[in-house]
């Protein structure tokens, strides 16, 4: 095992002697090998952060900490060359796609035990071979799925006995140009073999394969956004200006996931920030939900002019469970994840050379409470371990998920105590309080939560209730004090006499 | 009524709310209007604006209570006045305009009134509004900004006795003239800095030397 920096909470480390130090500090590493829950105030290589409702930046505790990292050196294999491909099969199984050294690489669920390399298979009789494995993917019916890139070719056996089943190569079809090359680099399958399968320099959306195999359309095509800016530009250009002006093409998708329902996450490049994973029903329309700030891009805070700055590259989308799923990037090496309402969990990751930080991440997992992030350069598996932080914010937003919002209370004000801020915890507890009828207390919590909607619903009933209590009173007092400025009025005049009105005598000087 | 403050004077502000045509004519012919309360007046706008920014109620208020700077506000305001004044007292002495500056001053300090009073009252209303009732509330200000808008343009062109057509032509060139007000100070500003930075180097020069 790699060592981290790892060290006990600053506090302890103040008042201890240099024995109790080392006595800490091997405890530590004792615990990153036991499965005890990771404390969110380990000393992490990155910054853990969040964007609250202004879109202020606001660091918060870490939710994941970096664990170990698993090459094909430590795995006995031989190093991976450029894998590109991550996937975790129903079982438990994780496949990597080696592209480079054109085999597929199967290890356990603890990721220490290779179980097998597929290298070649049987087909038609005779061994053959893969070109550039780009991507993998093993369906529910236990088929495991092979972007056979270079081959042009999607290879698909069984994962018992690696038996050939059939490959799907050469779509043809009147959308597709005669001289368009087939070169598959991510693949997904639903739970009815159905195929999504996103290929290089196919920019009309995610190629669909019906079970036997034939080509049936696109999916969840980008639509290019053209500003009017844009269109009077391209106006007031020459032909041979426009011949050389950049297309309008529609991004690529870069990565690509499947829920229990069928519904395909897919990960784009979006050079708005606004929009970097799609969520797409059987139908290929969007169905996304963008939360409080609109945005499911990244990073939203994306100023600047260096190369660190400009918004997110997302390369890879895993869809994890109850609705929650995770964004990697490769610009900054972040990992964000989002929940079904599409609000933002959290934030972790950073690019570097340190242990627990990426160099090119490529494809993004999970296991459990574990993420898994492959990077190419590296040649290696980067393993993220849940922190106390993490683990509650996943529990209450499955139970939320669930419909067991009065249950995911406790778990937000255990949030709470580690991030005081937290707006999701906040809201998660006001409306708890709002449906057990507590309205002041709701209307405290999702203020600070910056909830609008459920915080007016509060405050509309607090307001018919205090109405009801002190309707009387108030009418009694309005009508006491139009009374009592009436009878004062009459009596000032009777006092004066009757004289004109003072404000009127405009004219005279 | 020569004195600069009194009640009759603050009184009078408001009889010039409900009858701008009069109380405008009166204040640029009868001396009826004072500059100090006109600026006070445009002062207490600044206040309550900043006062509603800040306390509104959180249904009706977007802005972030961190980001609001009372004194900057203050500022902005005050400058934006001055500039206004000095902008449309220029153009409109070039137009046969009959108002001096003190009367405009005057009359857009007045003219504020109603934008103060409707953002109070709609800050105290925002405290009872839930969502979907939030039309009460810019309502309020909506009526009062329009109301500010008509009396100043009444003000402007009773003060230099315009039709209303040269007066909304006033008020183009008047922006206009704003614009270059602050070019030039910009300019004017840099070459000092420079010259500044001029005298302060040869000051060091001499120094180091000597």
């Amino acid at each position: 095992m790699k060592k981290m920096r790892l060290k006990a909470s600053p506090k302890a480390l103040c008042f201890a002697t240099l024995w109790k130090k080392i006595v800490i500090t091997a405890l530590s590493v004792c615990m990153l090998t036991e499965p005890a829950m990771a404390k969110a105030d380990t000393i992490v290589p990155y910054d853990s952060y969040n964007y609250d409702y202004w879109e202020n930046i606001v660091f918060t505790p870490a939710p994941y900490i970096p664990d170990n990292s698993v090459s094909g050196t430590t795995l006995g294999i031989g190093s991976f060359l450029n894998p590109q491909d991550l996937c975790v099969s129903p079982s438990g199984d994780v496949y990597i796609a080696d592209t480079g050294n054109n085999r597929v690489v199967v290890v356990d669920n603890s990721l220490t035990k290779v179980l097998r390399v597929i290298e070649s298979f049987e087909h038609d009789g005779q061994a053959d071979t893969f070109k550039s494995p780009y991507g993998v993917c093993v369906s529910e019916n236990g088929q495991i799925y092979i972007a056979d890139s270079d081959n042009g070719r999607i290879v698909v056996l069984e994962e018992d006995d690696l038996s050939f089943v059939k490959t799907i190569s050469n779509p043809t079809s009147d959308v597709l140009e005669d001289d368009f090359v087939f070169n598959p680099l991510k693949v997904t399958v639903d739970y009815a073999d159905r195929v999504y399968c996103i290929a290089r320099r196919m920019f009309q959306g995610i190629m669909v394969f019906e079970s036997e195999g034939e080509f049936t359309g696109f999916f969840g095509t980008v639509k290019v956004n053209i500003t009017p800016w844009e269109k009077l530009w391209r106006k007031l250009s020459t032909k041979e200006q426009r011949s050389r002006q950049q297309l309008f093409i529609p991004t690529e998708f870069t990565g690509i996931d499947i829920d229990a329902d069928g519904f395909v996450y897919a990960s784009n490049f979006d050079s708005n920030g606004i929009q970097a994973v799609r969520r797409l029903n059987p139908k290929g329309e969007d169905v996304i939900r963008k939360g409080e700030n609109a945005n499911v891009g990244g990073d939203i805070l994306t100023n600047g002019t260096s190369d660190y700055s400009g918004v997110s590259t997302i390369v890879d989308v895993v869809y994890r469970d109850k609705g929650i799923y995770s964004l990697l990037d490769s610009k900054r090496g972040r990992i964000f994840t989002y929940d079904h309402e599409g609000n933002l969990l959290y934030i972790f990751g950073g690019l570097g050379t340190q242990a627990g930080t990426f160099t090119t991440p490529v494809a993004i997992e999970a296991i459990g409470d574990k993420i898994i992030v492959l990077d190419s350069y590296r040649k290696e598996m980067l393993v993220f371990t849940e922190t106390q932080y993490g683990d509650l914010i996943n529990q209450a937003v499955s139970l939320r998920y669930d419909g067991d919002e009065t249950l995911a209370v406790d778990l937000w004000k255990q949030v709470l105590m580690l991030d005081e801020n937290n707006e999701l915890a906040n809201v998660g507890i006001g409306k708890a309080y709002l449906t057990s009828g507590d309205n002041v207390q709701a209307m405290k919590y999702l203020r600070i939560g910056m909830s609008r909607q459920y915080y007016s619903v509060a405050y509309r009933r607090y307001r018919n209730e205090f109405l009801k209590e002190y309707l009387g009173v108030i009418l009694t007092v309005l009508i006491l004090m139009v009374a009592g400025i009436v009878f004062f009025n009459k009596w000032r005049k009777k006092k004066k006499g009757f004289t004109e009105e003072e404000e009127g005598g405009a004219f005279d000087v | 009524m020569r004195e600069t403050f009194s009640l009759a004077k603050i009184k009078y502000m408001f009889y010039t709310l409900t009858h701008p045509m009069d109380g405008f004519y009166e204040i640029r012919h009868r001396g009826r209007g004072s500059v100090p309360i006109a600026v006070i007046s445009v002062i207490l706008f600044s206040f309550v604006f900043s006062i509603n920014k800040i306390t509104a109620s959180f249904i009706v208020n977007d802005t972030n209570p961190r980001t609001v700077d009372s004194l900057d506000n203050l500022s902005g305001v005050l400058l934006l006045y001055l500039l206004f004044c000095v902008g449309n007292w220029s153009i409109t002495c070039l137009l046969n305009g009959e108002g001096r500056l003190k009367d405009i001053a005057t009359v857009l300090g007045y003219s504020l009134a109603p934008m103060t009073i409707s953002y109070v009252i709609a800050t105290i209303i925002s405290q009872v509004v839930a969502q979907n009732e939030e039309g009460f509330y810019s309502i309020i200000i909506t009526v009062g900004t329009m109301w500010t808008v008509l009396l100043a343009l009444a003000g402007i062109m009773i003060v230099h006795n315009y039709s209303l057509a040269k007066t909304l032509l006033t008020l183009i060139l008047t922006i206009i003239s704003m614009l270059i007000i602050v070019f030039i100070v910009m300019l004017l500003s840099d070459l000092v800095n420079q010259v500044y930075g001029f005298i302060y180097s040869i000051y060091m020069e001499l120094l180091f030397r000597g």
